[in-house]
């Protein structure tokens, strides 16, 4: 348990109480929000008060006020980071350029999770679940970083994460005209994706929404797993977790199909897609309904049947089309993908396997000899960057999880399933 | 140094009671210039007279006052209340008029050469800017504090020098290696200039007898009543033609004219002194880790295989397990995960050295207590 994250201190729990939003109680011996109030005779908290109170802090309570432990907690928190430009603005939450108050040098961005009318007693699902995971997942390089949490005015809820200029991936991947890369240059990124879903994978967390603009890069050319939205605990036995996650066009076959107990093949099936789309530089499978994408998976890979994933006719949503596809060979993918090598195919090939239990895991992708082949991955400094990231940045933060950007609103419902988790 | 005293107080031998006019800070001012304090003597009566000041003091006096009062040996400076001794050897003329100029330009140089420290031996900028603040302070203390500070700063100058004896003679010397390299450069870079203007006038010269003889031509095809082709005389009509393409060929046969575009680089790009370009140092190249370093094997229990609890095993040959891939396997070392997950963290380290600690520390030291304590913190399951 070398890195083991629930050794970690919780440094930034200042989540607020959901007490927050019952009426205010009358007794005098509550704060204004209903906690109880502490004795603040400890020096901390006194101290905390002196900052509060100074005359600069637009938003300290009047004096007459007193705050509890938790909010005093969140006061010194919040004052930490100076927010400042907005980097962009979305439906679900808005991401804001800031810098910490000490060093001005060091910049963070922002996501200031917007309050949504349907979640009104309590935080939105995807702001619980970004928050959870990433302060479990806390000191891997290649996951965002979430370096602190506060609420501010309206209880707003603001994560403090890294600032990752560079864009993402798919900036890179779309961007034929300017950006040309190799295949050291995809083994690297390839080397980076695989450790944080690694990471995760070890540290019991699916991240269920895998795809190229969900991997951030930073100043340095590292790419960073981002976007926790729909990430969640691996589940017990018995229990079912829903089907409708990950972006259709990186979704696995099994969850396509309905299935309701899965592991993290479903994470290592959207790397392998990951993988091709960085070969071939667009969607590999881009299907625009559910049913499509079915279709293209039975086309480009193979049909399920009961041969090459036994009881795959039994799940709920089992629909392929009449004619039949045999699952395609390693030689059948060279021909399209073979700028990685054979290696590369070979690791490719088994991340696309049907049938969950045959799928590659993230720890046997490491161990793979595509990493040992030629050529060596490139160096993170050297791989091909673009300037103006900043925007994405924004763009990606601000998004919603789970949802393809050109058809945001239809039928790809973010349907989270809440009744089958109890 | 104390300032003169007035007037007023008793004549030494030797000296002279009179007092220049002087600036706040006590030393003579450029009016002194036309007549000597000490001897009273005027420029009137001596057009080559020439003033000399011993960096001891910063009081000036003439050239034969110099010569009468310390050719034989020591004394002590004829100024009223000055009370340091001057010798011979330490007499200078001043570089600028204004002596406390002066004074202030010999301390800092002195304090240079003893703050020689550049910006690589910093690890940050903010180090750096630190340093040459308190180096700021100092001089300041040197220059414009009174009697006891300076003495002060005096001694702190010293110590330093005495404690970073080895640091201070190391940059002195990379100083003057880069003196001697950027002397290199300026004089290459003259060379080169001096060559760009030859060759300059030698393409103006070329150009013109190029001139005349497409005048001559035009002439001859005139008499021969064909005229040139249009592309022809545009092109050679063109001024500058030869510059572009030179330039065109240097691009061409970049390979080979390499260090001729090098020296060119630094000749005609304007060059910013301060901005040295950070070298970076070459990083050892070691296999590819895929892993990246990081070893997440369980080191306080092994996971064996069979693991097996009746509530777990009813779900083994359930369908939806089965072919939805949950796997079984990453339940028990998750299980196995969590129920030794408090191990190592010892709670009342964290609460001495404060939260916020690395974790792998916290349990390292608690590994070391529990060590010494006799009791294997390592355990291994069956």
């Amino acid at each position: 348990m070398a890195v083991s994250p629930l050794v970690y201190p919780p440094q930034t729990t200042s989540l607020n109480s959901p007490l927050k939003r019952q009426p205010p109680s009358s007794s005098q011996q509550t704060s204004s929000n209903g906690t109880p109030n502490f004795p603040t005779g400890a020096a901390p908290l006194s101290a905390a008060k002196a900052i509060l109170h100074q005359p600069q802090e637009k938003t300290s309570p009047p004096p007459s006020l007193t705050l509890d432990p938790i909010e005093q907690m969140n006061e010194l928190e919040k004052r930490k980071y100076v927010k400042g430009r907005k980097l962009g603005e979305g439906t679900y939450a808005n991401v804001y350029l800031g810098h910490s108050r000490s060093d001005p040098s060091s910049l963070v961005a922002i996501k200031k999770i917007k309050v949504q009318a349907q979640y009104n007693d309590g935080l939105a699902p995807d702001a619980v679940r970004e928050l959870k995971h990433l302060q479990e997942l806390r000191g891997h390089p290649n996951i965002i970083q979430l370096f602190s949490v506060f609420s501010s005015k309206d209880q707003n809820l603001n994560l403090v994460l890294e600032y990752l200029p560079l864009g993402d991936l798919e900036m890179l991947i779309k961007d034929v005209d300017h950006v040309r890369y190799g295949a050291g240059d995809i083994k690297a990124w390839m080397g980076m994706l695989t450790r944080a879903v690694w990471f995760c994978h070890e540290n019991y967390v699916l991240h269920r929404d895998i795809k190229p603009n969900n991997l951030l890069i930073a100043a340095d050319g590292e790419v960073k797993l981002a976007d926790f939205g729909l990430a969640r605990g691996f589940s017990d036995p018995g229990w079912r977790m829903t089907a409708t996650v990950i972006t259709r066009w990186y979704r696995p076959p099994e969850l396509l199909f309905g299935a309701r107990h899965y592991s993290g093949a479903v994470d290592i099936w959207s790397v392998g897609m990951v993988f091709a789309e960085l070969i071939i530089r667009t969607a590999y499978l881009p299907g625009n309904t559910e049913v499509e994408q079915i279709g293209l998976i039975c086309k480009r890979i193979g049909t399920p049947t009961e041969d090459n994933w036994p009881g795959v006719t039994q799940l709920s949503q089992y629909t392929v089309p009449s004619e039949i596809t045999p699952v395609w060979g390693k030689e059948a993918f060279m021909s399209r993908f073979g700028a990685v090598g054979s290696e590369g195919v070979d690791l490719l090939v088994r991340t696309l396997a049907l049938d969950p239990k045959r799928r590659i895991t993230a720890r046997e992708m490491l161990e793979h000899k595509w990493w040992k082949a030629e050529p060596k991955p490139t160096r993170k400094e050297d791989l091909p960057r673009k300037s103006g990231g900043e925007e994405k940045m924004g763009a990606d933060l601000k998004r919603r999880n789970g949802v393809l950007e050109e058809d945001r609103g239809s039928k790809v419902a973010r349907k989270l399933d809440f009744g089958a988790m109890r | 140094m104390p300032p003169p005293r007035p007037p007023t107080s008793a004549p030494r031998p030797g000296g002279v009671t009179a007092a220049p006019s002087t600036t706040s800070d006590g030393l003579p001012t450029r009016d002194a210039d036309d007549m000597c304090p000490v001897c009273k003597t005027i420029r009137y009566l001596n057009r080559d007279m020439e003033f000399l000041v011993n960096p001891e003091c910063y009081h000036s006096m003439c050239t034969a006052c110099v010569n009468r009062l310390f050719d034989d040996g020591p004394k002590q400076c004829p100024y009223a209340g000055c009370r340091r001794t001057l010798r011979r050897k330490g007499f200078r003329a001043p570089f600028f008029g204004d002596l406390s100029v002066e004074r202030e330009v010999d301390i800092r140089r002195r304090v240079s050469q003893v703050f020689n420290q550049v910006e690589d031996d910093f690890q940050t900028l903010r180090d750096y800017n630190n340093y040459l603040q308190m180096v700021e302070d100092l001089t300041f203390d040197l220059v414009h504090g009174d009697e006891a500070t300076r003495h002060k700063a005096e001694s702190q100058l010293s110590a330093w020098e005495a404690e970073h004896r080895t640091e201070i003679e190391r940059n002195r010397r990379a100083g003057r290696e880069q003196d001697e390299q950027s002397r290199k450069r300026l004089a290459a870079e003259a060379a080169a200039a001096r060559q760009r203007r030859l060759d300059a006038i030698r393409e103006a010269e070329e150009e013109k007898l190029e001139k005349i003889k497409i005048k001559e031509m035009e002439i001859d095809s005139l008499e021969r009543g064909q005229p040139l082709p249009d592309s022809q005389r545009v092109q050679l009509k063109r001024r500058g033609n030869k510059a572009v393409e030179a330039v065109a060929n240097l691009a061409a046969n970049s390979s080979a004219a390499a260090a001729a575009m090098a020296t060119a680089d630094t000749v005609g790009k304007l060059s910013i002194r301060g901005l040295k370009e950070k070298k970076r140092e070459p990083r050892p190249e070691g296999p590819y880790d895929p892993f990246g370093g990081l070893d997440l094997t369980p080191s306080r229990y092994k996971i064996h295989g069979g693991l097996s609890h009746p509530n777990v095993d009813k779900y083994r040959s359930d369908k939806g397990h089965v072919t939805g891939g949950y796997s079984f396997d990453e339940y028990t070392s998750r299980a196995m995960f969590e129920a030794f997950a408090g191990l190592g963290v010892f709670i009342e380290d964290e609460k001495e050295v404060g939260v916020g600690l690395v974790a792998s520390e916290v349990v390292g030291m608690g590994a070391a207590l529990a060590a010494v304590g006799g009791d294997g913190v390592k355990m291994e399951l069956d």
